[in-house]
């Protein structure tokens, strides 16, 4: 994560809108807890702040593609 | 395969996406959580608020609800969520005997149903999908 980006609202939506674009299972993961990256209120429950380290997760035919996105996207995060 | 690059484009300046409807026995609520969910998820969404009675005050209205659902209707279905009580009996009153599947009364938590099926709209997801988020709400942890 970016250092002075919390994954809250509408970071988090813009998140969730980027993983509903792939077929593949998608998680993201933060401090042993594990959610689904394609509900809102799961990722916002993983309460990220900037600077943490996600991991990101994809099973399906277009994985790599996925988490080419979602590590994109997250890196990619502004206020 | 992308999900989004398989809709159809909508016409310049129509939004093809889910709507959704908030009824709620306070128009200020209704109002609120549609401004939150809108910001959240985007304003390409239509995020219709239906709340309060007739006269304004505190209570539910039959026309302020159908208003709304035609105004959030974009062809691809309107997912309602109600606040409590007669909120529900409102709407299903509303919807009964046009029960045709096109608009959905999902039994969902207001704020985080309302959040999670705006963001599911704003995805191009179907009403089918959108339904489903507002209603995994409920199971949902805050923390």
């Amino acid at each position: 994560m970016p250092a002075g980006v919390a994954l809250h609202a509408r970071p988090a939506a813009t998140f969730v809108k980027t993983a509903l674009r792939f077929r593949s299972q998608l998680t993201v993961g933060l401090d042993g807890k594990v959610a689904n990256a394609k509900s809102i209120l799961a990722v916002l429950a993983l309460g990220a702040t900037g600077g943490t380290v996600l991991r990101l997760s994809a099973e399906g035919e277009d994985a790599p593609a996925a988490l080419e996105a979602l590590a994109g996207c997250v890196s990619g995060l502004v206020e | 395969m992308n999900a989004i690059a398989g809709r159809k484009e909508p016409p310049p300046g129509v939004s093809n996406l889910v709507g959704i409807v908030l009824v709620s026995h306070s128009r200020e609520l209704a109002r609120g959580l549609a401004d939150l969910a809108s910001q959240v998820a985007g304003t390409e969404v239509k995020v219709e608020p239906a709340g309060g009675g007739p006269d304004g005050k505190l209570g539910t209205n039959g026309d302020t609800v159908r208003e709304a659902i035609a105004r959030a209707d974009s062809g691809q279905g309107v997912v309602v969520l109600a606040d409590l009580g007669s909120s529900i009996l409102t709407v299903r009153h509303l919807l009964q005997g046009k029960a045709n599947g096109h608009v959905r009364l999902v039994d969902a938590p207001f704020v985080e149903g309302a959040v999670a099926a705006a963001v599911m709209s704003s995805a191009g997801q179907s009403l089918e999908d959108v339904a489903k988020a507002a209603e995994e709400a409920r199971g949902a942890s805050k923390f």
